[in-house]
């Protein structure tokens, strides 16, 4: 029962990382290298309001908006330039921001990793079904299922998300009905910032706050991203379910195959099916 | 005074120069028809006009004002809609927000949701299907229909009867009519004579990227041999 539970915790925290990712790519074209380093900052971030104010819940509420305007300001200022270039240099840009934060993170936190405890709430595990289970797990497995339904209603049912959806597949005819396509990109942009940064205050407790965690996280990213189908968001949250259960089984069953596992998984995606295991035609989410 | 003036417009795409020299007027709640064979330069000239290709040299001008640098979003702001060769429906949206995307900037007159349905009851039984699920002639409706909503004084046609079956181009011509007899200008974009003969009441003749004979309807009929070899493959 705990692998199950470890195993969904990992998915749905990739998924939160995932969602932004591919949001950023189905709209703008470009693979952000630099989402890690947002996922990092934010859990950063979440450590700094812990230590400042005493409370989690404000660094999950402020760390997302906080890199948010980061992400804002990364699409308006550097990115933007170099949307009619060659691919590379959108790649080369988004790898100098991971430079960038990294220095900065370096300069303000320094070397030695941080920690935070989960909030008091979830201090005690429970028993589920015999096995104790965190609760702290459970929290992210509802809180992570909260905002994949949010995220589904926002871009299926809201004005916003027909915006981008529409502008992610054509964005000449949407620019064409009066719509300002450069400020759907930065908000597109600054909003998987925000969610990156949200994966990195949930991931915060569990897991040593460090300069490498951003890197870590953005490969099994990048997994998820391309078993889903690039710049689709349905494809996100079941290639983020799919690789967190098949690294918590791997880890209880056979610890030495779960890279193995994990990229057999990306191989097999994309040999069999390149376009993406949950991929539907032209689709956003 | 013209609603829309093009003034000695150059056009690059890419290093290539496509459109030389080109002037080309329309007037208030009128009907002027493009007319081109294929690769004449007739789509690249409608998206010089709605802004998607950078005009090397020359000047547009809508209702008397100099627009010449604005981007397609303010153009559209202003009232020119465009309807694309090959529809270009967002194949992620379904019917209905196809079109209420339009009305997202919120340029408000006479057209709304549900003139477009009254317009074109077919888009109305079809409402929640995909935009990509639709036949042509469907497509074309509702390529129409997101354009109107954006109440635009200038309509841009590219091309609207290509591939479809006659008796649909019929219902698409009294629906250009009864668009036009609600005060919207519209220039058509069309490969041959039929549809221009029937709407427009002036005429460009484009090929080789520039403008080779414009005129009155009328006269075109007094040209029509002349007409005819200039458009045909």
């Amino acid at each position: 029962m705990s692998t199950i539970v470890i195993g969904l915790s990992m998915g749905l925290l990739l998924f939160l990382l995932a969602a932004g990712l591919t949001l950023i790519f189905g709209m703008l074209r470009v693979i952000n290298f630099a989402h890690g380093s947002l996922y990092m900052l934010g859990a950063y971030c979440a450590y700094q309001i812990v230590q400042t104010t005493g409370s989690f819940w404000l660094g999950l509420l402020v760390a997302p908006f906080l890199a948010a305007a980061i992400g804002a300001l990364m699409e308006r200022v550097a990115l933007r330039p170099v949307y009619a270039r060659d691919h590379v240099y959108q790649l080369l840009l988004t790898f100098g921001f991971i430079l960038v934060i990294d220095e900065a993170v370096r300069l303000f936190w320094g070397l030695e990793y941080k920690q935070i405890a989960p909030p008091d709430l979830f201090s005690e595990p429970v028993a589920i079904l015999g096995s104790q289970v965190p609760t702290y797990r459970l929290f992210i497995i509802g809180f992570g299922a909260l905002i994949a339904a949010g995220l589904f209603f926002m871009l299926e049912r809201s004005r916003y998300g027909m915006v981008i959806r529409a502008a992610s597949g054509d964005p000449e005819m949407v620019q064409t009905l009066g719509i300002s396509v450069s400020r759907i990109r930065t908000f597109v942009f600054a909003f998987g910032s925000g969610l990156a940064a949200l994966g990195g205050v949930v991931a915060a407790p569990l897991l040593p706050i460090e300069l490498g965690m951003g890197f870590s996280v953005i490969i099994d990213c990048f997994i998820v991203v391309v078993i889903g189908g690039l710049g689709n968001i349905r494809g996100a949250v079941l290639g983020a379910l799919l690789i967190g259960m098949t690294r918590a089984l791997g880890y209880t069953y056979a610890p030495s195959w779960v890279e193995f596992l994990t990229f057999v998984l990306l191989i097999a995606t994309l040999v069999l099916r390149p376009e993406g295991l949950f991929s539907r035609k032209g689709r956003a989410a | 005074m013209s609603l829309l003036q093009m003034r000695n417009c150059d056009v690059y795409y890419g290093k290539a120069k496509t459109l030389h020299d080109i002037s080309l007027d329309v007037e208030e709640g009128e009907i002027v028809s493009l007319i081109g064979r294929n690769g004449a330069g007739k789509s690249t000239l409608i998206k010089a006009i709605i802004g998607l290709m950078g005009l090397e040299r020359g000047e547009r001008l809508f209702d008397g004002r100099d627009v010449t640098g604005l981007a397609p979003e303010a153009l559209s702001r202003l009232g020119i809609a465009f309807v694309p060769e090959n529809r270009r429906i967002f194949a992620a949206l379904n019917v209905d927000e196809n079109l209420r995307i339009a009305t997202v900037m919120g340029r408000t007159g006479a057209w709304d949701l549900r003139r477009i349905y009254r317009l074109f009851p077919r888009l109305e039984e079809r409402k929640d299907t995909p935009g990509d699920a639709l036949s042509g002639g469907e497509q074309q409706m509702l390529a129409v229909g997101r354009g109107l909503l954006t109440n635009p004084r200038l309509l841009l046609l590219d091309e609207p009867t290509e591939g479809l079956a006659p008796l649909i181009v019929q219902d698409l011509v009294a629906a250009m009519a009864a668009i036009n007899a609600e005060g919207v200008a519209i220039l058509l974009v069309e490969q041959n004579l039929k549809v221009p003969l029937k709407l427009a009441q002036r005429q460009y003749v484009i090929d080789n990227g520039r403008i080779q004979w414009h005129g009155q309807t009328g006269e075109l009929l007094e040209n029509q041999e002349k007409i005819e070899a200039l458009i045909s493959l």
